[in-house]
């Protein structure tokens, strides 16, 4: 019989962005088991908001629950307390939501590239991406006011319109970060030392990923073909150029070309929006206080984030459910570990770009 | 987005009939509390390649009484089974405490209740 041996990685660990616990069970160097838990930085925001906070400044709250994915998290919500008050925004708020989400997705998926990059011990790459990131989040700093934490979605429309100013800092810095990502693409395609890290390492079968419920580019790497863009109707997203991207191998490598490939499109589609801006008010009337219940999709960096709220015609809400598209992950991602390497686990890890504040929210 | 009731007992043979693994998208359990200790558990699902196209099974129970697991069906309903446990003191087979909380905890904040 063989033995086996436990191996703890995290909570706290140099190869993590945010605090998960993974307890491998290893034979040699193979990982044969995995548990994983998730639960550190709890913080009970579905509870807050049905008890601390009234609806209309629930879509603020949420968006504390991340703060990479922010914006998605606020549209989900406010987009489900606007089906409850039976308000539909006009094209010129659709297209300004769309426009921050795409952007949103830019620097996300920037981020996890740095990451796998500097697990792979490429740290001038990490510095590099991180260093080109800045351009989006500029964009978004100008736009919004904030540059983290943006609240710029609020019930009936956004809470700033683009300026002649702001349209050529889009435009400029866009064009910048396009050199910049397809010089990315044939360094992660061509360079040798990320092959040998990143292919066929940490690889999801197309089957696991139905069996397990991947979501979101986990899943598009392995040529399951789901997005909640093109699966819901919110969004008019087919009118600004938006392509599903589809890898098949699975592995690292495929995970991270979902992500370059997926930040060309989104720049492709925010210089579409900003070319065809509709014209409307920014800001409409949702009268009423919500009632039934409601749920939304919205297709966040890292896959589906999916909000459900109650409301009983009162100002504060009955539930609010949050379930955010790490959490859902997670099954996939233990699979993946199983048959990897231990000291690949770091890489495999970052190519999930796992988010655990919005797990645990 | 449809509702379908079904009854706690009959949960896992009535989404036995209707899930396929490369058809539907099993996007999580969810627990509303109705008050009165009653609860509405809700097993939710979207179909791929389909827009808008979200089904909700849907129980209504009460605290004490055992959920069955999906996991013989769905491998990755355990993250949704622990949460129920964590978040409403729920008993579901096979699910334990500790997703959120910790595991000796005697809390469950979304119950009505507390």
């Amino acid at each position: 019989m063989k033995k086996t041996i436990q191996i703890p990685l995290g909570s706290q660990h140099i190869s993590l962005l945010e605090p998960i616990r993974f307890k491998f069970e290893c034979e040699n160097e193979k990982i044969i088991g995995v548990d994983a838990d998730v639960g550190f930085v709890h913080r009970g925001v579905e509870l807050a908001c049905t008890r601390s906070f009234e609806f209309k400044q629930v879509g603020y709250v949420v968006a504390r629950v991340c703060g990479l994915c922010a914006i998605t998290h606020s549209l989900s919500y406010t987009l489900a307390v606007e089906k409850l008050l039976g308000f539909v925004a006009n094209d010129r708020i659709k297209y300004l939501r769309m426009l921050m989400v795409e952007l949103d997705r830019i620097h996300s998926h920037m981020l996890c590239l740095a990451h796998t990059a500097e697990n792979a011990g490429f740290e001038a790459l990490f510095m590099q991406i991180m260093g080109d990131r800045e351009l989006i989040m500029d964009v978004q700093e100008a736009i919004s006011g904030n540059r983290v934490q943006f609240d710029y979605i609020s019930i009936g429309g956004v809470n700033r319109d683009l300026t002649p100013e702001l349209v050529a800092l889009i435009h400029k810095n866009l064009g910048l970060l396009t050199d910049k990502i397809d010089a990315l693409i044939g360094l992660f395609d061509n360079n040798w030392s990320l092959s040998l890290k990143y292919k066929g390492v940490g690889v999801l079968r197309l089957e696991d990923a139905y069996i397990y419920n991947a979501l979101g580019p986990l899943a598009r790497a392995a040529g399951l073909a789901t997005d909640v863009r093109a699966e819901t109707s919110d969004f008019p997203y087919e009118d600004i150029g938006y392509t599903m991207i589809l890898e098949s191998t699975g592995d690292i490598h495929a995970r991270n070309f979902v992500r370059l490939r997926e930040i060309v499109n989104s720049i492709a589609m925010c210089q579409n929006i900003v070319n065809n801006l509709p014209v409307g008010e920014i800001q409409e009337k949702a009268k009423g206080k919500p009632n039934g219940e409601a749920v939304v999709r919205v297709e966040a960096p890292r896959g589906e984030l999916f909000y459900l709220v109650r409301g009983s015609g009162q100002n504060m809400l009955d539930r609010v459910r949050i379930k955010t598209p790490t959490f859902s992950a997670i099954p996939a991602m233990m699979e993946v570990f199983k048959g990897s390497e231990y000291a690949d686990a770091p890489a495999i890890l970052a190519s999930f770009d796992p988010c655990m504040s919005c797990t645990a929210k | 987005m449809r509702k379908i009731e079904i009854t706690l007992s009959t949960v896992l043979n009535d989404i036995r009939a209707f899930y396929l693994p490369k058809e539907w998208h099993f996007l999580s359990v969810n627990g509303i509390d109705l008050g009165e200790g009653k609860i509405e558990l809700q097993w939710i699902f979207s179909k791929y390649g389909v827009k808008d196209e979200v089904v909700i099974y849907y129980a209504i129970s009460d605290y004490d009484t055992p959920i069955p697991s999906l996991v013989s069906l769905i491998p990755s309903a355990f993250m949704g089974e622990r949460e129920i446990v964590d978040m409403f003191g729920l008993k579901v087979e096979g699910a334990e405490r500790g997703l959120y909380l910790d595991e000796d905890s005697l809390a469950h904040p979304l119950r009505g209740e507390s």
